[in-house]
């Protein structure tokens, strides 16, 4: 036995029925973390959550795991802050051991505009609740000991904004114990069944098509990652979302300790430990929309390479194994939330590479949507409709890295 | 190296040498103007499967070029040249 | 004999042990227990070798002096090594005989490598076939015999794939110590055998187990096994008389139940199969020989689904099925029981994924070669499902970080052909925008009252730069920019901006229409650095969209560019010879200092300013006299840093920094940028359309008299909040960051719910007023001066040599000499793919001078800028000094090549092609015999630096 093999969740799996008040399409984190507030917070339980595989075998399970609210937009760090903020609670309210630890995030400047986008996205976090300061090289060396200041000679480094909230979960579990919370409140889950359409009541979502016949429902909400354009062509709307690949990859156990998140948006990589040790790499997402579920090679190379040049410790380390994900990206950089002028459709969508950290949030405030039929504040601004009311939410804190 | 993409000036090379672009397509049934623009500026087919796009041999011949890929395996189905 | 220091120990080893065999040679277990495979399969045998944890012993050569420890998660410490200066490792550990200096410098020499990137190796080859057994064998020979080029892999041989990619690329280690990257055309060949069974059974981690293949390998070493007992099917390469008993399972046989043992093996435990009542019989043994059945190594071709590859042998065998476990550990990696599986599926995990992501079992070193047979008996038993294979991913073999990045390069940052200029004058370079600039030469106050008091020279070489010509010019120029292009008169030049389809602002520069109108229109188009690489590709995307007949020619390397600025600027001009200086708004070819330039009269300081723009070859003989004709003037130069202030107090915005995503016109308060009433225009219909929505917020300027106290770590305001009473009300975008007060800041602002924009604000508490236009000199007088040309005293003008150029002889010249990159003196040509063909056919150029098709419609040649291209009157034909140059013979070339250029070589000569070379785009023009390397030269200290450096990689035996 391992100290991680899971010894506390209990997945409950119950027939099919012929029509639920809420179908989520979609059993990853936000779905099933809609379907977990929508039973805890507001009683409603009658709501079963479709997934063309295994819960959480999507972008859920595909991560790098990184929780943090420093964004680049008041709206933004305000709701990723309310993530922040229910992450740290999570443990508690599902007792369950999701591996959540606060590591503080350091966001390194290697140039003069770099130092100034820190200091700047300092103030702004600081601003919104995000607490973040800006740090001297001095003490970037104190607070991660195994960094080259030199950047390998080339990419000093003159700075970093430092976010102490910054975080890591195990994404596996966060996903099973919201699955587990809905369950045992009487959400149904049904895995290995792809939802091949939506049954349309004339202009009205009134529930899904599978291959085990038709569901009915009073709502329906995509909470899909990789294939939502399909889904919403399925409700006749066309988004504003292209899908890229986003990789990753791990290395063996590293003996020391490497106590916080790094990353670079110059040499555009992050670094964490795992609980087991290993070293986490991710970067920017591929250049070219793609469904395609295959690592390359290209990646891991350029990402070992610009890694080096911060962490030169890494360099024996072995790495271990590499994967990727599926990112439905908006053209702002920021989620999609709310309703979207179909009756009874809703969407949660534009996770791009900041899903993993929006999951509690995001969960929570799509219930408080279906179950009051009022949009929450927080999400107002995130809605489909804020193309055609020119309100973009450009984020430049999120399209750097994760 | 991934993903070759033919450039039919210069011929395969890794796509790190590319520049992506997309063919803009805006759905008959809107003819409002604005309609119209808002669709063309934001939306995508964003299609799983075999589409048409263009790419920009930036660290080359620095010359844009069509080619038709497989959305969902990346494969490339159809080149400029053939 | 070869001695290798295990835990301290000194282990000797034979000639052709791998140093799993010279451990158990030593009498030692590399991991303390479990069953060894010898094929790399299972992670029994993982030690930390020369630093390297999880080392598989058994797929490493012993070498003499190598340090092991037996803990393969590496230590606490790196490990020492013995060649290490200071090591006291080098005492004890010893060196074998009179060779010991050879090896040792090579492992010196890569442990100074050490935290670079290793080489790699391109191979380009028809097949690769992985595996050398007898099927990869006889696959390699067929290929061969087809007439194929044929690479093969063989880890025997040290060659340790780590996975099969798109491209498609095979990626090895190499026991030369660098990475293989091998480019088959046509197949790939996985020929890499199948795995052996492991047990798993209570007992399975005890000394004293191998499979029977390891078995028959270590009874080839010389290993003495002892009371040896086969357990499944029998060894067939043991020699007789090894094995003391042996126990078939299945039906009819055996059933393995246990081993015992304290540490190392004592006993088998075996039971009659199927026959609930019999009993457990206990077989004496030294060592238990298993062979329980054998599983596919085909995790390569199954993480290449999609790609041309053949499995072919026994990797293509069907998988065996294990009976499903009872007892013991599954999953050696992460150390997972049949308890835990079980306690996991009780719980609700059901699918396969589920089953390895709540265990862990398959994540470890292994990736499932051990527990993936088991796991899949396991959910059969239990869920009456066979469930597929979980996903096979890289990496099948894992490389080391510094192993993996071989062949990468991290982007390069342009430079100015001035850089050396401004580091002999003390600057701080600073990256930004894709391009090192002078951040401050270490004065800014004087840099500030240069420009405003006397006459400063700042590097904009950055800018983007494009001539634009053709029978459409002016249509798609109307159709690209917001502004009125047909009211630009000749010679004229304006600010414009760019914008997306969306409405927002993508970019700035200048628009100039020739003065010299020739044939139909042509224009010069600039950008801003950031702009400079995205801007060719969105020119030419919507030239192509809209089919407009124009020819684009990227100068942006081509042309270096001064900014000669303050009020004594056209005094400075005038002593360098200037005779005619342009107007404000307008520019003209000027020759200054003996270099021909186009100087263009707009002004981003807000003082009197002229921008030279020039050939990048001629921009420091012209940066060095500006100079010392300034030098009466007390002439500075000016960083980054100060410019980012000068504009500042005029209002002007820096894309990046004030522009967000949604920068519309309108946000920007740039309306006045913007001609709603000509024709069509990128943008145009977004405008229109976002206009019909209420205003959210605007780009102002504000005022705060009593700044906020500035911090040393963060002096500058930018980020800070701008509140309207207790509302928030934006943030400051740009501030100067000086401790004076009255430099305006720039900030998105707001507007209240009544849709006004507050007049009376705070920033960071501090009172704060919005100012409408800039605060320093509004009506903009200083920068329209009228100025006075040719009142320059004659004997106050310098004399300055005329810079003319000469083309580069490069067929004279040859791969001699040093490695040394050099500037081309070249003429580059834009035109109808018809034009240039016809030019080619019967080209004007002398005979000695080369000419390369860069694209249909693009040519380089290098003879001088006067020819005439007689087929296309709008042919734009330029002095081209953008690029650097340097011969290689044959054998420097592919050597270079074969690490630094991952596609293909063309094999025709001679022969042009096209792509990135070292991270870098390049041009290779191959000649029987040599091979000319044509280098950005803004890249070229880069390129230098990476070919030197990789020529200096030591050599590696051919695979």
């Amino acid at each position: 036995m391992n100290e991680f093999v899971e010894r506390q969740m209990k997945l409950t799996w119950r027939p099919l029925k012929k029509s639920y008040d809420v179908v989520i399409v979609g059993a990853g984190g936000h779905g099933l973390a809609t379907a977990y507030y929508l039973a805890a917070r507001h009683g409603m339980s009658n709501v079963a959550v479709f997934e063309r595989g295994y819960i959480g075998g999507g972008n859920s399970g595909r991560n790098t795991t990184i929780i943090r609210a420093n964004y680049g937009i008041p709206a933004a760090v305000r709701f990723y802050q309310r993530s922040v903020d229910l992450y740290r609670g999570l443990e508690e309210e599902t007792d369950r051991w999701l591996m959540h630890q606060a590591k503080g995030l350091l966001w390194m400047a290697h140039s003069e505009a770099a130092v100034r986008a820190e200091q700047m996205r300092a103030k702004l976090n600081t601003e919104f609740g995000a607490e973040t300061e800006f740090v001297e090289p001095r003490q970037v060396q104190e607070l991660c000991p195994q960094l080259d200041m030199s950047g390998g000679g080339r990419w000093p480094v003159l700075g970093a904004s430092y976010h102490p909230q910054g975080a890591t979960a195990r994404h596996d579990r966060v996903v099973w114990a919201l699955a587990e919370g809905a369950m045992e409140r009487g959400a149904h889950v049904h895995q290995n069944t792809p939802v091949e359409g939506l049954v349309l009541d004339g202009e009205r979502v009134a529930g899904v098509r599978t291959a085990a016949g038709d569901v009915a429902a009073g709502a329906v909400v995509s909470a899909v990652g990789g294939h939502v354009s399909r889904i919403a062509a399925m409700a006749g709307l066309r988004l504003p979302i292209r899908t890229h690949r986003l990789q990753a990859f791990v290395t063996n156990h590293y003996q020391q300790q490497f106590g916080p998140i790094v990353a670079s948006s110059e040499l555009f990589f992050y670094a964490s430990q795992t609980a087991r040790g290993e070293m986490l790499l991710g970067a920017e997402i591929d250049p070219q929309p793609s469904f395609s579920y295959r690592s390359s090679h290209d990646f891991v190379q350029d990402v070992c390479r610009r890694a080096l040049c911060l962490l030169p410790f890494m360099s024996n380390l072995r790495v271990l194994r590499q994967w990727t994900g599926v990112c439905d990206m908006s053209p702002d950089y920021s989620p999609i939330m709310g309703q979207t002028g179909v009756d009874g459709f809703y969407l949660t969508t534009g996770w791009g590479t900041w899903g993993f950290k929006a999951i509690p949030a995001g969960g929570e405030q799509m219930a408080e949507l279906i179950a009051t039929g009022e949009v929450p504040e927080l999400i107002a601004p995130f809605g489909l409709d804020r193309f055609a009311r020119d309100r973009t939410m450009a984020d430049r804190g999120s399209a750097g890295t994760h | 190296m991934s993903l070759r993409i033919p450039c039919p000036t210069c011929g395969d090379r890794s796509v790190h040498e590319f520049v992506h672009g997309e063919i803009r397509r805006v759905p008959d049934h809107l003819t409002d103007p604005d309609e119209r623009d808002l669709d063309f500026a934001f939306h995508h087919d964003n299609e799983e499967g075999v589409v048409t796009e263009r790419w920009f041999h930036a660290q080359g011949c620095r010359r844009w070029f069509e080619i038709r890929r497989d959305t969902t395996t990346d494969r490339i189905v159809e080149t400029e040249a053939s | 004999m070869a001695t290798i220091l295990v835990d301290g120990q000194g282990v000797e080893a034979r000639a052709g042990d791998s140093l799993l065999v010279a451990l158990v040679r030593g009498g030692l277990h590399p991991t303390g227990g479990g069953c060894l495979c010898t094929g790399g399969d299972c992670p029994n045998c993982l030690v930390t070798a020369d630093g390297v944890a999880y080392t598989r012993s058994c797929q490493v050569p012993a070498r003499d002096g190598m340090v092991v420890q037996r803990d393969h998660l590496g230590g606490e410490e790196p490990a020492l090594l013995p060649d290490e200066p200071g090591s006291p490792l080098r005492r004890i550990a010893p060196h074998a005989g009179e060779d010991a200096g050879a090896p040792s410098v090579q492992r010196s020499a890569s442990r100074v490598l050490v935290k670079k990137a290793a080489p790699v190796q391109h191979v380009h080859c028809d097949t690769v076939v992985i595996g050398q057994g007898d099927s990869g064998r006889e696959a390699a020979r067929e290929a061969r015999d087809g007439g194929l080029g044929v690479v093969t892999l063989d880890a025997r041989e040290g060659q340790h794939v780590t996975g099969v990619y798109p491209g498609p690329l095979v990626v090895a280690s190499d026991q030369a110590g660098c990475v293989l990257h091998v480019h088959p055309r046509r197949e790939i060949v996985v020929a890499t055998g199948a795995a052996e069974i492991q047990p798993v059974v209570p007992g399975s981690d005890l000394d004293g187990l191998v499979t029977a293949r390891a078995a028959a390998e270590l009874v080839a070493a010389g290993i003495d096994l002892g009371r040896a007992v086969a357990v499944g099917e029998r060894p067939a390469e043991l020699p007789e008389g090894t094995l003391a008993g042996h126990f078939p399972v299945g039906e009819g046989g055996w059933e393995l139940v246990r081993f015992e043992g304290d540490g190392r093996v004592e006993a088998v435990i075996v039971r009659r199969h199927g026959d609930a009542g019999a009993t457990d019989e206990r077989i004496e043994c030294d060592t238990a020989v298993l062979g329980l059945g054998r599983n596919p190594r085909n995790a390569l071709a199954r993480m290449a689904s999609d790609l041309p590859v053949r499995v072919v042998g026994s990797a293509a065998m069907e998988p065996e099925l294990p009976a499903c476990p009872r007892e013991g550990t599954v999953c050696p990696c992460s150390g997972v029981t049949v308890a835990d599986l079980d306690g996991v599926w009780e719980r609700g995990f059901h699918e396969m994924e589920l089953l390895k992501r709540a265990t862990l079992a398959g994540t470890g070193t292994c990736q499932g070669g051990v527990c993936l047979p088991y796991l899949r008996s396991f959910l059969l038993e239990r869920g009456g499902r066979l469930q597929p294979a979980f996903t096979a991913r890289p990496l099948n073999r894992q490389l080391t970080v510094r192993e993996l990045a071989a062949g990468a390069h991290t982007a390069v940052t342009a430079r100015s052909p001035l850089h050396d200029e401004h580091l002999s004058l003390g600057a701080r370079m600073d990256r930004a925008g894709g391009w090192w600039r002078p951040w401050t030469y270490g004065r800014n106050d004087d840099e500030y009252r240069s420009v405003r008091e006397r006459v400063s020279l700042g590097d904009v070489s950055s800018l983007g730069k494009m001539a634009i010509s053709g029978p459409d010019a002016e249509a798609f120029l109307e159709r690209i920019v917001p502004t009125k292009v047909a009211t630009i008169r000749p010679g004229r030049c304006r600010y414009v901006l760019m914008l997306d389809e969306r409405g927002y602002l993508l970019d700035d520069g200048m628009l100039c229409r020739e003065a010299d109108q020739g044939v139909g229109d042509r224009f010069f188009l600039t950008s801003t650095s950031g702009g400079s690489g995205f801007f060719e590709l969105w020119l030419r995307d919507w030239a192509e969209a809209f089919g407009y007949d124009v020819r684009i020619l990227n100068q942006t390397a081509s042309l270096a560019a001064i900014n000669v600025t303050g009020p004594q600027a056209s005094r400075l001009l005038a002593r360098a010879g200037a005779r005619e200086l342009p107007g404000f708004g307008r520019h003209r070819q000027v020759r200054i200092a003996g270099v021909d330039c186009r100087v263009v009269r707009l002004s981003f300081t807000g003082e009197l300013s002229y921008e030279l723009h020039h050939p990048a070859a001629d921009a420091c003989k012209l940066w060095r006299r500006l100079l010392a004709a300034g030098a009466g003037f007390n002439v500075q130069p000016h960083g980054l840093e100060t410019l980012l202030r000068l504009r500042l107090e005029k209002g002007h915005i820096v894309i990046g920094q004030d522009t967000d995503y949604d920068s519309t016109p309108r946000r920007l308060a740039h309306e006045w940028a913007v001609n709603l009433d000509k024709g069509d225009f990128v943008g145009r219909q977004a405008i229109l359309r976002t206009n019909k929505r209420p205003l959210d917020k605007r780009l102002v300027a504000l005022r705060v008299e009593d700044p906020p106290v500035r911090q040393a770590a963060d002096p500058s305001a930018e980020g800070a909040a701008i509140h309207d009473g207790e509302r928030y009300a934006g943030y400051v975008t740009s501030d100067a960051g000086t401790a004076a007060g009255g430099t305006p800041m720039l900030g998105w602002l707001y507007l209240d719910a009544e849709g006004h924009l507050p007049r009376e604000v705070t920033v960071d508490g501090r009172p704060a007023r919005r100012v409408d236009g800039p605060t320093y000199d509004p009506d903009g007088e200083r920068a329209r001066v009228t100025v006075e040309t040719g009142s320059e005293s004659p004997e106050n003008i310098g004399q300055f040599p005329v810079v003319r150029p000469e083309a580069t002889d490069l067929a004279g010249e040859g791969p001699s000499g040093p490695l040394r990159l050099r500037r081309l003196e070249a003429t580059r040509v834009s035109a109808t793919p018809k034009a240039l063909d016809a030019l080619v056919e019967q080209p004007p150029w002398p005979a000695g001078a080369l000419a390369f098709r860069t694209a249909p419609d693009e040519l380089l040649v290098t003879a001088t800028a006067d020819l005439e291209v007689a087929g296309d009157p709008h042919a734009i034909v330029e002095r081209e000094t953008a690029f650097s140059y340097v011969w290689l013979d044959e054998a420097t070339a592919e050597r270079f090549l074969d690490r630094e250029c991952e596609w293909r070589r063309p094999d025709a000569r001679p022969a042009l092609a096209q792509g990135e070379v070292a991270g870098i785009p390049a041009k290779l023009w191959f000649e029987a015999g040599r091979t000319l390397v044509l280098a950005p030269a803004p890249f070229a200290a880069a390129f230098q630096r990476r070919l030197t450096g990789s020529l200096a990689k030591p050599d590696k035996a051919t695979p």
